[in-house]
């Protein structure tokens, strides 16, 4: 399937910034489901540089500005062939052992709820990749998708508690879930072409899961699946604030900073 | 108990002169002169133009004057072994970085590597310049017997104490000159200009001048402030917190009166998780935004590199004998300590059933903390240990109590013996490793007590290596 | 030099400047308790004081009335008050401290050694009213020490420049401020002309600057008059707490940073205006042109100038 997508970030800022620093992680993955045709990254203003490739296999760029007020609009766009592998997350250029994302962050610790879903799905299981199936449904039912209703610093406790989340917590609390049963897990930031016919398009977020034999299979817990040729993986982390695929600081600046971010995902087919 | 003044209860001979000269001392004489060196402390911290005194908070961990003397032929054999870890240690660290070959050898289980936290996946497969990671490496020596030195850790990130090794030695020099005429021993004043060699000989790639050195420290509130200030003094080189330092198209430049001056590597004194808020902690205030992208560009090097906390990691310690083997080929020079991981099934058991004949120590605590002495302790805290290792074995390691050797101090206004350790501080360089023939004895004033740590109750001995 | 060191040494000489000048001012306060409270004048003197030193609003949000004792308080010791001449010193010490390399050790013990003495006065002070001659005296004992050891220890070098800076730039402003608070006192009244409270006033803001003697020596015992005053303080070249005088050390201490970096800014150029500007004024011109407004575009301009100093060296930032 080809896939047409043009993304843009634009930062409004109240005052004069003295120095900032956006770090970027915009490059689609290097990876047997998705052929990039053609991608670009673009700023505004200030030089996009290139920094280097990291071992998670990410093209890491940087943009320093001097003394900047105003707007700054970040964009990428290109096109990408994909294809529907079942899932399986085939020739990733990545140099990390599976085992370190077995790691707990702040945003995935677990939690009693954690121990119940994993409980649920325990039963009457196979193998580890069946395993992995019915914990992604269990986590998909864990909570419902209310758009709005939580923050980036919410954590897969506070969206248990809460019963409600978005894509962010449905990852967030399946990768809880995996890493509590001793499953590598991590958290994928990328696009998700959906038909819906009004034209609105958002990021999207999901989860691999590393089961052994099979490497990397990605499972998107808020649409109760694996993914398929719809899907373009752009960064991953352990999880949304490190996969996270723009960060930026400002040094000495005490303005506001406003957001506003737009994405257009075309099938070209 | 062995007392390394005496050997078969006859002075040895390196301390018969200063055994002699000690126990001439008149009592009022002793007492005269230690509150002569606490002054001369006060004085010297001055003329090294640092920073002083009436704040005694700063400095002052308490100085004995009884000097710690090591044997020409002893040193030579410490020396050898603390410069053969260092080699390992580095060689490790590029290797687990790179392509684990030790792992994939199956001599460290993967995951205590992989799942450890002081293993830093944003390292992965970056060259580090001149493949050294950790330059700076402080290893601490016990010494069970005539014979026998073992090493209890070694500290790769950023070791402290230097600055006491420097200053004891000036205050002997200037309390007792006489004691420096009737025996040879070996300076430890090149220490500075070492550490300014190895550091400079680790120069990113992209630095075609003579390098720009800089001390990263997190300020004056920090502990080690002292010894920040008085090593880039020493050294000549700019002492900067993070405020002062800032990143422009990948290139870290140091904010001068004269404009922006480029630097090339910067000796940090704070941890990894600081360093840079883009990279690492993001609510860090004393990190540089965007200095991990100029050490990955190739245009400043930070030392020592981030993650190489994984190689003093209190488990991966136990398979330095291994990683000797390992990189080097060689049979280690010095034995570790006797050690048993309690995620190993069998030493659980044993560690559990021994609890009060051992040392059990956090994976990943130090300073003396996270510490259970088994004979020292009561029953109650005992169990609180026993709980914590079956909740969590993986976290726990566990040593047989060591006697540590002993040297007197004087003691109010006598001669009494203590137990001390030794750190000596080995710089590893792009092309020479090298130890300034001396270290830090640390000793623990408490009569019968193991633990040295400063915050704990420990004070410091110049330690002479002698030129025979 | 690391911006930073730059930085800490030009504000611990403005916060010992900072220090002296409060020193002063309470000076003028304790003359004036010994009058009889009769005159209005002389009570709003208080007021005048914590308004001179621009903190006026925060001891009244702290306790409410005027009152001599909190005010001395207040100004000496409180440790809310940021510009209490204990926490001016204390800053000083933490400004020379992260630098102690940049400084002599002479320097670093004055410094030091006088904050410590002070915390060691506050403890021992009983009587804070009856004991204020004496604080001080000490306090600008403590200031000349401190003085006197830069001009002897120091090297005469970028360091030393921005030390001195520190000092004339506080002091600049202070005076400009002082001048402008009682301006309404120097202002020519047919009423007040001659009168005993005139006379009385005009000395004590002399005394407030430290230089009633001074004045009489500079107009040889000559009667205070407006013009007088205006000229001692605003464009006398021999008087040390003279705007004049501080503009011409910015003037001198800036040129000689810009020769020894060899990089010109922003600030020398409009010191250098500032500086020929006041040369060519006079007493009357300045009453033409109004006091107040002339005050007014001092302050403005000395303050463009520090801005433009300070994004020059301290944040090297400047546009």
């Amino acid at each position: 399937m080809k896939i047409k997508i043009t993304h843009s970030t634009t930062y409004k800022y109240s005052s004069t910034v003295p120095r900032l620093i956006q770090c970027l992680k915009l490059y689609p993955s290097i990876c047997d489901n998705q052929e990039i045709l053609n991608w670009e990254t673009s700023s505004s203003n200030g030089k996009i540089i290139e920094s280097h490739f990291d071992g998670l296999g990410h093209r890491v760029q940087n943009i320093f500005i001097k003394n900047f007020s105003g707007h700054l609009k970040i964009t990428s766009k290109g096109m990408l062939k994909t294809k529907d592998l079942s899932g399986v997350v085939k020739g990733l250029k990545e140099k990390v052992n599976p085992l370190c994302f077995l790691r707990e962050t702040h945003l995935t610790k677990p939690c009693k709820r954690i121990e119940k879903i994993s409980d649920q799905a325990k039963k009457n299981n196979k193998n580890l990749i069946e395993f992995a199936h019915k914990l992604n449904l269990t986590v998909s039912n864990s909570i419902n998708y209310v758009t709005g209703s939580t923050t980036t610093s919410t954590s897969s406790r506070d969206a248990l508690k809460q019963k409600k989340g978005v894509c962010q917590d449905f990852a967030h609390i399946l990768i809880s879930a995996a890493r509590f049963n001793n499953l590598p897990a991590r958290y994928i930031n990328g696009f998700l072409l959906e038909e819906t016919g009004s034209g609105e398009n958002t990021t999207h977020a999901w989860v691999e899961i590393f089961i052994n034999d099979l490497g990397w299979v990605a499972f998107d817990p808020s649409h109760k699946k694996c993914i398929d040729e719809k899907y373009v993986r752009i960064s991953t982390g352990y999880d949304f604030v490190d996969a996270s695929t723009i960060k930026g600081v400002k040094t000495n600046y005490d303005g506001d900073e406003l957001l506003e971010s737009t994405v257009s995902i075309e099938n070209c087919q | 108990m062995y007392n390394e003044v005496y050997k078969n209860s006859k002075v040895r001979k390196f301390y018969n002169q200063i055994y002699d000269w000690a126990k001439s001392l008149p009592e009022n004489v002793i007492v005269k002169k230690k509150n002569e060196a606490e002054n001369l402390f006060k004085k010297i911290g001055i003329t090294f133009s640092v920073y002083n005194n009436f704040d005694s908070t700063e400095r002052l961990i308490p100085f004995d004057m009884f000097p710690r003397i090591i044997s020409s032929i002893e040193w030579k054999k410490i020396k050898k072994g603390v410069i053969q870890r260092a080699l390992a240690i580095n060689a490790f660290l590029n290797d687990i970085y790179n392509s684990g070959e030790i792992i994939k050898a199956k001599l460290i289980p993967e995951n205590l590597i992989y799942k450890n936290p002081a293993y830093e996946i944003k390292m992965i497969g970056f060259k580090v310049p001149k493949r050294i990671y950790s330059p700076i490496i402080g290893s601490d020596i016990v010494r069970i017997n005539e014979n026998i030195f073992k090493v209890l850790e070694d500290n790769c990130r950023t070791p402290s104490g230097v600055s006491y090794m420097i200053e004891n030695r000036e205050i002997m020099m200037r309390m007792f000159p006489e004691l420096f005429e009737k025996l040879k021993i070996e300076t430890v004043e090149n220490y500075p200009s070492y550490l300014l060699d190895a550091l400079k000989s680790l120069a990113p790639k992209k630095c075609n001048k003579e390098p720009k050195v800089v001390i990263l420290t997190p300020g004056s509130l920090n502990s080690a402030y002292y010894e920040h200030s008085f090593l880039a003094d020493l050294m000549g080189v700019e002492l900067v917190q993070g405020t002062d330092l800032f990143v422009d198209e990948s290139i870290t430049y140091m904010k001068t009166t004269r404009g922006p001056e480029k630097v090339d590597i910067i000796y940090r004194r704070i941890d990894d998780k600081f360093l840079d808020p883009i990279t690492f902690d993001s609510s860090s205030l004393i990190g540089i935004p965007g200095l991990f992208d100029s050490y990955k560009s190739g245009n400043v090097n930070i030392c020592s590199a981030p993650g190489s906390g994984i190689a003093d990691d209190k488990a991966i310690y136990s398979y330095i004998p291994e990683i000797i083997k390992f990189y080097l080929g060689e049979e280690p020079i010095l034995d570790n300590v006797k050690t048993w991981r309690c995620c190993e099934e069998d030493a659980k058991k044993y560690v559990l059933n021994n609890l009060n004949k051992l040392v059990v120590k956090e994976v990943h605590g130090s300073g003396g903390y996270g510490l259970l002495i088994g004979s020292k302790s009561s029953k109650k805290e005992i169990e609180i240990f026993r709980k914590k290792i079956l909740l969590n074995p993986a976290n726990y390691i566990a040593q047989p109590i060591l006697e540590l050797s002993s040297v007197p101090i004087f003691d109010k206004k006598k001669l009494s013996p203590r137990h001390v350790d030794l750190r000596p501080f080995c710089l590893v360089g792009a092309k020479k490793t090298k130890l300034v023939d001396g270290g830090l004895t640390r000793v623990a004033l408490n009569q019968g007590s193991l633990v040295v740590n400063s915050s704990q109750g420990g004070g410091v001995k110049d330690t002479w290596i002698l030129n025979e | 030099m690391l911006s930073r060191t730059a930085e800490n040494l030009f504000w611990s000489a403005r916060y010992i400047e900072r220090a002296d000048s409060l020193a002063r001012l309470l000076e003028v306060g304790y003359r004036i308790s010994l009058i009889p409270n009769t005159e209005k004048g002389y009570t709003n003197e208080w007021e005048s004081i914590l308004e001179t030193s621009g903190i006026k609003n925060e001891y009244l949000k702290k306790y409410k009335t005027i009152s001599k004792e909190k005010i001395i308080f207040y100004l000496l010791f409180d440790p809310e008050n940021s510009s209490s001449v204990k926490n001016c010193i204390k800053t000083a010490r933490e400004n020379i401290r992260m630098v102690r390399t940049a400084v002599t050790l002479e320097v670093w013990n004055a410094v030091n050694s006088s904050y410590h003495e002070l915390d060691k006065n506050l403890k021992e002070t009983k009587n804070i009213l009856k004991e204020l001659p004496e604080i001080i005296e000490w306090i600008k004992k403590q200031v000349n020490l401190i003085r006197g050891t830069i001009l002897n220890t120091q090297l005469i070098n970028d360091g030393y420049d921005f030390l001195i800076l520190g000092t004339y730039f506080e002091r600049a402003d202070f005076t400009a401020r002082i001048i402008n608070v009682k301006y309404f006192i120097l202002l020519p009244s047919i009423n007040y002309v001659g009168s005993d409270i005139d006379n009385f006033q005009w000395s004590l803001m002399l005394r407030s600057i430290s230089s009633f003697r001074a004045f009489k020596w500079a107009y040889g015992g000559q009667e205070i008059t407006y013009t007088k005053i205006i000229d001692f303080l605003i464009l006398n070249m021999t008087c040390p707490r003279s705007l004049i005088f501080s503009i011409e050390k910015i003037n001198h201490h800036l040129g000689r940073l810009s020769k020894f970096y060899k990089q010109t800014s922003t600030s020398n150029k409009k010191i250098g205006l500032m500086y020929k500007k006041i040369k060519n004024l006079n007493a009357n011109k300045i009453t033409e042109i109004g006091l107040h407004e002339f005050l007014k575009s001092f302050i403005e301009e000395i303050n463009y100038v520090y801005k433009k100093f300070e994004q020059k060296y301290f944040f090297g930032v400047e546009t």
